[in-house]
This record gives structure tokens, C-alpha cells and sequence, in this order.
């Protein structure tokens, strides 16, 4: 482990107070012996950065696929009291609620008898990679209602089921947004995108669950073995890119002029209740119902692919759940306080709320919230289920996928995507890409592998297998 | 070769280096542009951008991001650049040519430029400049 951070327990790690000058609050983050070696000092001086920050409370944490971000490290959760706190779009990101969904069938892998058949369908039907744009045409007042009315906008559209917004965090919709303060240039860049995967880390798998953990929670999450799943993960597009650079220009001359201290500009923040803090609230707030939408659409688009290829209905490919993974929230936590309301920053981390949480929808709440874990291409995924320690210890926040151990430049060099694709394939998955080179950046050996990850919050308590997802086929943006 | 890539798990960062002040803002510009798309070539769009900042690194930032919007939004491939810098302030005219999926398609997507680690410096009689890209 890196000099100047103390052992906490098997799992647990502190940065004291004082590993950067400034320190308000320890950091501490949870990591095993075995993905210590993956630890960049980078990450951890980022970890202590977020400890400077005004009305902090108790720790800046990280969870175990925590790397190197720019302002928060990826991994990294934060909360700030209303009164005394800032929100900062450093601990959040340009993708602002870039996330990931899970949609139950009821196929198994022997229905799928020419896969190559549905990857292409799926390739042709989702739009993935740089440029690509959505087929659906929105005027500038549907965007508005898209970034104000969330998931229901989708499914008064014709885009979702009834049951969908309820299987999402937040209902699919967070109630701060305003449309006021997201600029012209965003909306610009959010109309054509509606719908469409992205690129980089971004994709559509399907998945069949090969592993159950916990018969009972995955019962109740409509999970069973064989099942064939398809994962969705992406965000908000240009339009939550463009509200970040917008927002972080604004908030850098704020925090001069509130005379806040920072060790790094990516960390630019303004008090919860200034009117800059205020409005970058509630742009980022329509960013994320705008993410939630395009996961909707992505999920209409494959649904539509499933109802023609196998005559499935809509009904019966239910959303099993929705997480954000980039996103500041105002949630209710217990403090030394007491029970307090607090801006949640949570930058490459899950919200993984426990059993009796009035946040977890009603037909979950006795399990506690499922939680949506990635692996990468070649790795398998989890769906897991919120705790109480988690409520504890993390403000109920635990991991948001593998995390990268090597740079794209070296993943590219290591292996070409060509080699990556073939050796998938001898797996058992299929891998379809907008080109090789976003094939080879994404390769299963620029992961740390996701067991391991997962293998520490479960040791931690932060949250609980349920069930592995493992991968028959993947589309990558 | 005037810009490299260094190393960093997530993201792409870059080393720019250039004889100019100018220029210095013209290779990050072609370096943005180079990560993202597969061919660069010089076509018959010609944009002009301007901006003025507080500071040099703000200037990189509002620069870049200001391309990053017109490339998406008019769907433009910039390739060249040329670029007049005025203490915090610049003018800009890049040249390119319309996004052709079937050319361009299969680099990474940028998502923002961070502000984290951002430097522009002398070295020696070299002008370089460091920048995080978010992908």
C-alpha cells in the first residue's frame, strides 16, 4: 500500500487528515490486498483534493475501482451539508448521469439461434459510436419536457411501459431540474442525440445469468438462472457535456469570488444555496432526466428488436432497474447530526440504498435496491443489492464497474482489436464495433477483473451479490 | 511528431509542443481532432473562432470546447488550424470537411477538456502544453 495511508480493517483504507494541506475530513476508500497494486497515487491525492471542500461530512470516500478522474478520482463519494456545502461538477463529470440498466427476457441462450442475426439487428437498430444520430425527430419543446418530465416523458411517447419509471433510480426523473440554465449550445447538441450509445466505454450487451448468489433477491428482481439479459450503459450525451464545460466556467470565477480554496481548477464549486451552485443544480438535474431518456429510447429500440425477432411483448421485458452512476443528488442520511439532508456527489459510484429505504421501489424494498455492476467485454457482470452498512458508511454508495488498469494507448498497443474480437469470440462472445481500435481500448486485460471489485464491497457490506450476468454478446459505440 | 500521448488509466492526456504561442494552440486543436476521429483531411469548410479568457489555461479550455461544439453540432471534421493569440484573447480559422461516417467513424468521443493538470509552459525555446481529455 502507498506510504502515509493507515489500515482502517481487512477492506478499509484512510487518508489522514493532512496527506494534503487543507484536509477538513479523512478520506477513506475500500480496497483489497490483492487490487492494491493498481493503486495510482494520483487517485488517492485526488481522494484527499475532495477532502478540502467546504461543508464536507465525515469522509471523502472512494470504492474499490477507484482510478485517476480529473477533480474527484472516479470511485470517488462525497456529502455536503445544505447550509455549509458546495456542489461541484467535478464530482460529477462530463456525462453527467452516465449509467447503466438491465432489461429481464424470457429468452434463454438456446432461443437465440443465430445471435450474429441479433447483434446485427441491434447494431443497425441502436445508433452507437462518434457522430452517430438519433432517428428520433424532437422538437426543442419535447427536449424541455425531456429534461423537465424524465422517464414519463418516454413513456407518455410511446417509449416505455408503465411499470419503467418505477424501476429507475429517482423514479427516472429528478424534480430540481430547470431548463433555465442549460444553454442554448447544450440543447443544440441534446436534439439529435436522444437515443444513441455514445462511444468509449459506452455499450449494449446481452448477457444470460449464469450465476445466483441469492435465490430470494433475484427472485424478487424477476432474475433467474439462464435468463437472457440485456445491459445498457450510457449517459447524456453532448447536451451533459456541454452543461458541465458551461457550468465549470461559471463556477470557476465563483470560486474566487466566494473565496473558496481549491488544489485543483477541476474542482471549481460554489455554495448549494448561491445562485451559481444553484443553477448548475438544476442544469445538471435535466441532464440527468435527459440520460434517463436516452437509456428508455436505447430500451424501446431494443425491445422493438426483440418483439420482431421473437415475438416477445413489450410486458414481458420488464426494466429490472436503472442506476446512475455520475450524478450530485440531495438525499436523506443519518450524521452525528441526526437525520440531514445532504448534496451527494457520486463520480464513478453507485447508490446502492438498503432493505426499508422509502427511495427503493415498493416491490424491491424488502431486498434493499439492486445494484448494476459491469464487468467489461470479457467479464462478467453483477447485479447486486443495497445494504444497511452501506447506509452506514457511504452515504449507501458503493462500486460502478471494473475500473481500468491501462491506458487505451497501451491497450491499444497490447493487443490489436482484430486479436481482442478472436479471442472473444472463443469465449462465446460476440463482439460488434463501430472499428477495432475502440475494440482493442476496451479489452478485457485494461480492466481490473470485476470479481475482485465486486469481491470487496461484499467483504465491505456495501452491497451483496444477487446474481452474474456473463456476456454472449457485446456493441460497442 | 508535435503532440504525444502520456500515460493515464481512463482518459487520453496529451504533451503538445510548438516553435509559437500559436502554434501551440493550433497542434492541441489538431491533437483533439486527431483522438477523435479516424481521418483528418482538409476540405472546403472554413470556420472562424474567437474567444477571450481570464488566463491562458481558461483560453486552452473555452478554445477547444468551442470546436469540440461546432465539430458535433455542424457535424465538421476540422483538420487545420490557424491560430493568432493576443495576451488572453485568439483568433481562430479552422479548416476541414463534413463527419462521413464511413471515413471518419472509430475514434473515441470527447467529452469535455478538464481543467485538471492543465499547463501551458516554456521549454527551453519550445512552447508545450499539457491537457486532460475526458473520453
Amino acid at each position: 500500500m502507498l506510504a502515509g495511508i493507515e489500515r482502517i480493517d481487512e477492506v478499509e483504507w484512510e487518508v489522514p487528515i493532512g496527506y494534503v494541506p487543507g484536509m477538513r475530513v479523512p478520506g477513506r476508500f475500500f480496497l483489497s490486498e490483492d487490487l492494491s497494486e493498481t493503486l495510482e497515487a494520483g487517485a488517492v491525492q485526488q481522494l484527499a483534493n475532495v477532502a478540502v471542500l467546504p461543508g464536507i461530512v465525515r469522509y471523502s470516500l472512494a470504492m474499490p475501482d477507484i482510478h485517476s478522474g480529473y477533480g474527484f478520482p472516479i470511485g470517488g463519494v462525497a456529502a455536503f451539508e445544505q447550509e455549509t456545502g458546495v456542489i461541484s461538477p467535478g464530482g460529477v463529470g462530463y456525462d453527467i448521469n452516465c449509467g447503466v440498466r438491465l432489461i429481464a427476457t424470457p429468452l434463454t441462450p438456446d432461443d437465440i439461434t443465430n445471435p450474429r442475426a441479433l447483434i446485427e439487428a441491434l447494431f443497425t437498430t441502436v445508433p452507437t459510436g462518434v457522430g452517430a444520430e438519433s432517428e428520433m425527430r424532437i422538437s426543442p419543446h419535447d427536449l424541455e419536457e425531456i429534461m423537465v418530465e424524465g422517464v414519463d416523458w418516454a413513456v407518455a411517447a410511446g417509449y416505455g411501459t408503465e411499470k419503467d419509471a418505477a424501476h429507475c433510480e429517482e423514479g427516472g426523473k429528478m424534480p430540481d431540474a430547470h431548463v433555465a440554465p442549460v444553454s442554448k449550445k447544450a440543447c443544440q447538441r441534446g436534439m439529435p442525440q436522444a437515443g444513441t450509445l455514445g462511444s468509449g466505454n459506452h455499450f449494449l450487451e446481452i448477457q444470460t445469468v449464469d450465476a445466483v448468489y441469492d435465490n430470494e433477491a433475484a427472485q424478487t428482481f424477476g432474475l433467474s438462472a439462464g435468463q437472457v439479459c440485456f445491459m445498457i450503459h450510457c449517459g447524456s450525451r453532448g447536451l451533459g457535456h456541454q452543461i458541465c464545460t458551461d457550468h465549470l466556467r461559471t463556477l470557476e470565477s465563483a470560486t474566487r469570488r466566494y473565496g473558496i480554496e481549491i488544489p485543483d481548477r477541476q474542482l471549481a464549486c460554489a455554495p448549494l444555496h448561491s445562485p451559481e451552485g444553484e443553477a448548475y443544480f438544476g442544469a445538471m438535474a435535466a441532464a440527468a432526466n435527459y440520460a434517463w431518456v436516452n437509456r428508455q429510447v436505447i430500451t424501446h429500440q431494443v425491445r422493438t428488436v426483440l418483439n420482431r425477432m421473437y415475438g416477445i411483448d413489450y410486458e414481458e421485458m420488464p426494466l429490472v432497474y436503472d442506476v446512475a452512476h455520475n450524478v450530485a443528488k440531495m438525499e436523506r442520511h443519518t450524521t452525528d447530526k441526526g437525520r440531514q439532508t445532504l448534496c451527494v456527489h457520486r463520480k464513478g459510484a453507485t447508490r446502492a440504498f438498503g432493505p426499508g429505504c422509502p427511495e427503493v421501489p415498493q416491490d424491491y424494498r424488502a431486498v434493499g435496491q439492486p445494484v448494476i455492476i459491469p464487468g467489461s467485454m470479457g467479464s462478467a457482470s453483477y447485479v447486486l443489492h443495497g445494504t444497511t452498512t452501506a447506509m452506514e458508511k457511504t452515504f449507501g454508495s458503493t462500486c460502478h464497474g471494473a475500473g481500468r488498469v491501462m491506458s487505451r494507448t497501451k491497450a491499444k498497443k497490447a493487443t490489436p482489436g482484430s486479436e481482442v474480437r478472436k479471442e472473444l469470440l472463443k469465449q462465446g462472445i460476440i463482439v460488434r464495433a463501430t472499428s477495432d481500435a475502440s475494440i482493442a481500448e476496451e479489452a478485457p486485460d485494461a480492466y481490473k477483473e470485476s470479481y475482485k471489485v465486486v469481491d470487496v464491497v461484499r467483504r465491505a457490506g456495501l452491497s451483496l451479490p444477487v446474481v452474474r450476468l456473463r456476456p454472449i454478446g457485446v456493441i460497442k459505440g | 511528431m508535435p503532440f504525444e500521448e502520456l500515460p493515464h488509466q481512463a482518459d487520453v492526456r496529451v504533451r503538445v509542443t510548438a516553435d509559437s504561442c500559436d502554434a501551440l494552440f493550433a497542434e492541441a486543436a489538431r491533437a483533439m481532432f486527431s483522438i477523435m476521429y479516424v481521418a483528418c483531411e482538409e476540405g472546403g469548410i472554413e470556420r472562424r473562432v474567437s474567444v477571450s479568457a481570464p488566463d491562458m489555461p481558461q483560453m486552452m479550455v473555452d478554445f477547444l470546447s468551442e470546436l469540440l461544439f461546432i465539430a458535433e453540432v455542424e457535424r465538421v471534421v476540422f483538420s487545420s488550424f490557424e491560430v493568432t493569440v493576443k495576451g488572453t484573447a485568439l483568433e481562430a480559422v479552422a479548416r476541414g470537411e463534413a463527419f462521413d461516417p464511413d471515413r471518419h467513424r472509430g475514434g473515441m468521443e470527447i467529452k469535455g477538456v478538464s481543467y485538471s493538470g492543465l499547463r501551458i509552459f516554456r521549454d527551453g525555446e519550445e512552447f508545450c502544453s499539457e491537457i486532460l481529455f475526458d473520453v
